[in-house]
């Protein structure tokens, strides 16, 4: 284990996070026209819920102070076990893919139980949600990674990386095409996009991430808030860096070669954001009970890429 | 005797106590006290003796197939009441004897609650006699003998789910039990007379690959026998209706017991004959394990989510679980059809591993029901709530219960099924037809299987110990007495050591998997000084479960610096949650069990076919209703489109077979002869 | 060659996935605009093998793929959709993601068959399973809509696929004038089916083809 490395990617996890949640609130303002708050407003709204005064709910319990930890330390582990800007990632050997999932699981467990604890009607109905869509989510999730997995003979993320970025990988292969769709449309779905759920609103009808969140205050919702945003990178990292490790620096790097793996991981970044950004506003939120279509749309497309390893090899 | 002397001897010690348990319980069930505390006393030292007994044979590699001992002479030819503590038998009989520990414990404190209307010396003898029985189930070396212990177990499994007898829906219950159970014993009777005609002896160890020897079509008859027999057992789909039938009924002890190993002597069956027994598997047989294993988890859970009953929603998840472990045979069976050893021991070790981990979670959440039921005398999750705030440990246990069967990092459910996803993914390897398909699709369906017993869990968690209370049972709630959290503290040690030190018990795997598969993987599975799992030798991946939780431990100080630079000053005020700015939120306001699992019902409305009726009355206007019913029914597909229809057809032809029942004497007599005559006839 | 073969597989691959949304769709202009694309990846792929064969003739045929199914058609049928003034959704006979699953279940079903002919050595060769998926995902349309127009744009689909066919398997060998008949065939017909449709339409007041059990006596 790589100490420094540890440190900085954690540093850059922290510091990161909020900016592309920033920049992407920002540019969707911009595409819709609106001037929009601008992209480093998330870190003063995070300064500022940890400086407020918490109010917390007479009927909750100790599962309610105890979840926004569970949350922003599981993201936070995420974060350390998927590369970043060089191979291996600091925590490659504390666990691979799966661990990521299970990790990121732990948080959403204890942040719906976080929902529940209140005794609130929207909490609970944020916790429904939240837990019915990430499982239907889960399989078609598990199944494009497996696609990668099952090439890279490996759940290791680094390893995972390492193999698509190896000369056998052809950009155009099929497999990877729909396994990346798949996985964008599950990105959507567990970062709470839209038309999946809409996080700029307090509509009872349409929120799911945020009615978990309504009872929280100061600084635990400050760090509900980050934890989410550092889950969204990590998602949108491993989306990046396991498809398309372009730029990647490997194992043993000079500081120029990170240099140009930082700036290649944050080009990639801005990409995926305005990809994003376009899902976001050229689509209408989804009701309910039609977001699983959309989502064994993604399981399909994740069955086609493991098939097409089959069809065209 | 010619095994290692002190297990043999621990053994028999452990026996015994049960034995004295059943006689002791007995004699004393006039002095309830003393009944309870002489019986299940006993039962926690037979335990203690027993986990000794099987793990001391399995670290010192003692557990072997030749370590067998008589434990009494028997006059009846083929018949031999001998106990052999191989590798699988031990590895049992250590799970069965860890829990019959916490349970006994458990006991002293939970049977309080039948002082002055139950009999709790008849309790403890039977939960005795279930452990015994049980215990040599794993042990014996005779097809006889396993058989007797078998029926035994059935027995008083059955006595004890009809404790509370009072109650149509427990005999009901208890009698379902009954009837499956007997359909399985015929199918393994049938298995076992066929072997007995290949081998010509019941001993175990004529038995030993004797698939090899045998012709494929009786080979494959004996391998379905044994997989609807011990299928019964396990609960496997389409088998299991007698599962969540029985299960929440028995005294909440005994549910933890039945569920945590009883149903595993059906693993442990498939085991025995599929790898010890039946030799070279074809590949079908794999084939059929997994898949009934993939349909087993999945429905499993997904019958569990609807569940609002406590302890019937605990039954439907040893169906998901049974079935999770039921991937890991079904691949090992793949694996060794294909020549992989390697692999075939993987997966062996996945499901075994999960075997034993099931057993613990699911005991301590059983007892964490029981601790609910005890204090407040409902199971019905909707009249439950807040008890966070009332019973403090049993929260916190039932928490890690849950966590643990989510499976999520870093506890133990997490590392078996990560073993589990593990052998999956390489297997992919392992051919080149497009049955390969099925691993990572069985692998997406686990997936999906553990996300959904997530969600399940935050509703069975959240709707029972957090919130406010929805009744005044839960309201008057109070934590429950000491013996009682002891169990259950014992079963949360058991999970966290379980997950955070998964390699040091991988060794106790090491003669278990040479003894079936002829392979030895812990040194294999095992990085950095144990503190690292690895995904075998293919290099599949790592975990740490140590390590995830120390570095949760160790980032810690990240929120901590923020709360300390900016959070300095902030105070904490208590106020009331939310309402709308409607005045006055009440417990009904919050989300409901039904409520939770509603979008899962309606997204797989194809299975659970939801019929709901509502009735409201009003005065003037739909929207300001008087009185409100509310009904919502989810069909049980296997029940009314197998069972029902089957049963139909059973009584309508025994119906039609009462002709031959005639009543006299000499058409008995008749029908005797005849068979006598078909038979030797047929001998000719 | 090697690139070549790379574009061929992604295409098919995306034609797969244009087909599976037009399973999953309940819109009748956006199946039209899906067919459109799809037609469009298709005589994509004719170009292509064109181009690596140097076979002029099909190079004529993804000419004409591209002029009939990615303009003429769906003009046409857009046409049709704005003359009878369709708004309602389709209502297919399963929900999306069971025909989905369904048409998972077909790809794997034309894999298997077509395995046995598929071989890496002849460029565009390994599309055929996706050809096959196509004729039979179609089929399975055509079963699963009732309404006369997406029954239409389902026939086309299964269309597709004999033309994906035709290139990847005879391709280079099919004759020019077998490839021109089933073209316009199909055009014809599909000009026919749009008139009666039309006249369904008028008779009805509905494309529910179920309702045409009520021409009984």
């Amino acid at each position: 284990m790589n100490l420094p490395a540890l440190v900085l990617q954690l540093l850059l996890l922290l510091l990161l996070a909020p900016l592309v949640s920033g920049v992407i609130k920002n540019w969707k303002a911009k595409l819709q026209n609106r001037r929009g708050p601008r992209p480093w407003q998330v870190y003063f709204d995070l300064a500022k819920f940890l400086r407020k005064d918490m109010v917390i709910s007479e009927h909750t319990s100790w599962v309610f102070g105890f979840a926004p930890y569970v949350v922003f330390l599981s993201a936070l582990l995420t974060g350390l076990m998927v590369p970043m800007v060089h191979l291996p990632a600091p925590l490659s050997l504390f666990g691979g893919v799966l661990a990521v999932v299970g990790l990121l699981a732990l948080g959403r467990f204890f942040l719906a139980l976080g929902g529940l604890d209140p005794a609130s009607a929207f909490g609970g109905m944020g916790s429904s949600r939240e837990m019915t869509l990430s499982a239907i989510a889960e399989p078609a999730l598990m199944l494009a990674i497996f696609t990668v997995a099952i090439t890279a003979k490996s759940t290791d993320l680094s390893q995972m990386a390492l193999s698509t970025q190896s000369a056998t990988w052809k950009l155009l292969n099929p497999a990877h095409v729909l396994a990346f769709a798949a996985m964008f449309v599950v990105l959507l779905a567990e970062t709470g996009r839209i038309p999946v759920d809409n996080p700029a609103t307090h509509l009872e009808l349409t929120m799911i991430h945020e009615a978990m969140l309504l009872e929280y205050s100061g600084r635990h919702l400050a760090f509900m808030e980050w934890g989410a945003s550092v889950k969204q990178l990590v998602l949108m990292t491993l989306l990046l860096n396991v498809f398309f490790p372009i730029g990647l620096a490997g194992p043993g790097a000079g500081a120029a070669a990170l240099g140009i793996s930082l700036l290649a991981y944050l080009a990639k970044l801005l990409a995926l954001s305005a990809a994003v950004v376009v899902v976001e506003t050229t689509n209408a939120k989804l009701r309910l009970f039609r977001v699983p279509d959309l989502l064994s749309a993604a399981f399909v497309l994740a069955t086609l890429a493991l098939l097409s390893t089959f069809l065209f090899h | 005797m010619n095994m290692n002397d002190f297990s043999a001897t621990l053994l028999t010690c452990a026996l015994g106590a049960y034995v004295a348990g059943i006689v002791g319980a007995l004699l004393f069930q006039r002095a309830e006290k003393l009944a309870n505390g002489v019986g299940f006393g006993l039962a926690a030292a037979g335990g203690v003796c027993g986990i000794f007994a099987c793990a001391s044979s399995l670290a010192t590699g003692a557990a072997t197939a030749s370590q067998s001992f008589a434990l009494f002479p028997s006059l009846i030819p083929y018949v031999r009441f001998g106990l052999r503590a191989d590798a699988l038998g031990c590895f049992f009989g250590m799970v069965v004897s860890l829990l019959g520990v916490a349970l006994s414990i458990y006991s002293l404190g939970y049977v309080r609650g039948y002082y002055g209307h139950k009999n709790a010396g008849v309790l403890g003898a039977f939960f005795n006699l279930l452990l015994l029985a049980t215990t040599l189930v794993f042990l014996a070396d005779n097809a006889f003998f396993f058989l007797i212990a078998w029926e035994l177990m059935a027995l008083s499994a059955y006595c004890l789910v009809s404790f509370e007898h009072e109650h149509a829906e427990t005999r009901n219950a208890g009698v379902l039990f009954f009837i499956m159970s007997h359909l399985g014993t015929g199918c393994l009777i049938l298995g076992f007379l066929l072997l007995f005609q290949a081998s010509g002896s019941y001993g175990f160890e004529g038995f030993h690959a004797l698939g090899d020897k045998m012709p494929a079509a009786r080979r494959n008859v004996v391998f379905l026998l044994f997989l609807i027999g011990f299928g019964v057992k396990a609960g496997m789909v389409p088998l299991h209706i007698w599962l969540p039938a029985a299960h929440p009924v028995a005294p909440s002890n005994v549910s933890a017991l039945m569920s945590g190993v009883l149903i595993k002597t059906g693993i442990y069956g498939l085991a025995r004959v599929c790898f010890d027994f039946l030799g070279t598997p074809p590949n079908w047989w794999g084939v059929t394990v997994l898949t009934l294993g993939t349909i087993s988890a999945v429905l499993g859970v997904l019958y569990a989510l609807m569940e609002h009953d406590l302890k019937r929603l605990l039954a439907y998840h040893s169906i998901e679980n049974i079935g999770i472990i039921l991937m890991g045979l079904g691949a090992a069976l793949m694996f060794l059809h294909s020549g992989h050893p390697v692999l075939a021991s993987l997966a062996l070790i996945a499901g075994l591993y999960h075997t034993l981990n099931h057993a613990v979670f699911k005991a301590l959440l059983f007892l964490g029901a029981g601790a609910v039921l005890h204090a407040t005398h409902t199971r019905n999750m909707e009249d439950l709530g807040g008890l966070a705030k009332r019973m403090r440990w049993t929260t916190l246990c039932f928490l890690v219960g849950a966590v643990a069967i989510s499976a999520l990092p870093p506890l133990n459910g997490f590392v078996s099924e990560w073993l589990t996803y593990q052998s999956l993914l390489q297997g992919f390897g392992t051919t080149t037809s497009l049955i390969r398909l099925m691993f990572p699709l069985s692998g997406a369906m686990l997936a999906l299987t553990g996300a959904l017993a997530a969600a399940c869990f935050v509703k069975a968690f959240g709707v029972t110990f957090l919130g406010q209370p929805r009744g005044d049972h839960a309201r008057q709630a109070r934590e429950v007495p000491f013996p009682m959290l002891l169990g259950q503290g014992i079963l949360v040690a058991a999970c966290v050591f379980l997950g955070l030190f998964p390699t040091v018990f991988l060794k106790l795997f090491d003669p278990l998997t040479r003894q079936l598969t002829g392979q030895q993987l812990s040194q294999q599975l095992t990085m950095a000084d144990g503190l690292v799992l690895s995904g075998g030798p293919a290099q599949g991946g790592t975990v740490s479960t140590p390590g995830i939780a120390l570095m949760l431990l160790c980032l810690l100080p990240v929120p901590l610096t923020l709360w300390a630079l900016f959070a300095r000053r902030a105070g904490t005020r208590i106020g009331p949650t939310w309402d709308c700015g409607q005045r006055g939120l009440t417990p009904q306001m919050q989300y409901t069990a039904t409520g939770f699992s509603k979008p899962l019902r309606m997204i797989f409305k194809a299975l659970f076919r939801p019929r709901r009726e509502v009735q409201r009355e009003y005065d003037f206007s739909p929207y300001f209703t008087t009185t409100l019913r509310f009904e919502s029914h989810v069909e049980e597909v296997f029940q009314t489109r197998i069972y029902r229809p089957l049963r139909w057809l059973v009584l309508r032809a025994s119906r039609r077979l009462r002709a031959l029942q005639a009543g006299s004497l000499q058409a008995y007599l008749i029908y005797i002869f005849v068979t006598l005559l078909a038979l030797l006839l047929f001998a000719l | 060659m090697d690139i070549g073969s790379h574009v061929i597989t992604l295409m098919a691959a995306l034609i797969l996935v244009v087909q599976l949304l037009m399973t999953a769709q309940r819109q009748l202009p956006t199946s039209i605009r899906l067919f459109a694309i799809q037609s469009l990846l298709l005589a994509a792929i004719a170009a292509v093998v064109a181009y690596y064969h140097n076979a002029s003739h099909v190079y004529i045929v993804a000419g004409l793929t591209l002029a009939g199914k990615v303009f003429f058609l769906p003009w046409l049928l857009n046409r049709l959709v704005q003359r009878i003034q369709i708004h309602q959704e389709i209502e297919p006979l399963f929900n999306a993601p069971t025909s989905m699953l369904i048409c998972g279940g077909l790809t794997l079903l034309g894999y298997v068959v077509a395995r046995p002919f598929t071989s890496l050595e002849r460029l565009g060769n390994n599309t055929l399973p996706v050809a096959l998926t196509l004729l039979l995902t179609g089929f399975f349309l055509m079963i699963n809509c009732r309404k006369a127009l997406t029954q239409v744009l389902a026939l086309l689909t299964v269309e597709n696929g004999v033309m994906l066919a035709a290139v990847a398997v005879a391709s280079y060998g099919m004759p020019l004038v077998v490839e021109l008949g089933i073209f316009f065939d199909v055009l014809v017909a599909v000009m026919v089916l749009g008139i009666l449709v039309y006249r369904i339409r008028e008779t009805f007041a509905s494309m529910d083809t179920s309702k045409l059990n009520q021409l009984k006596g």
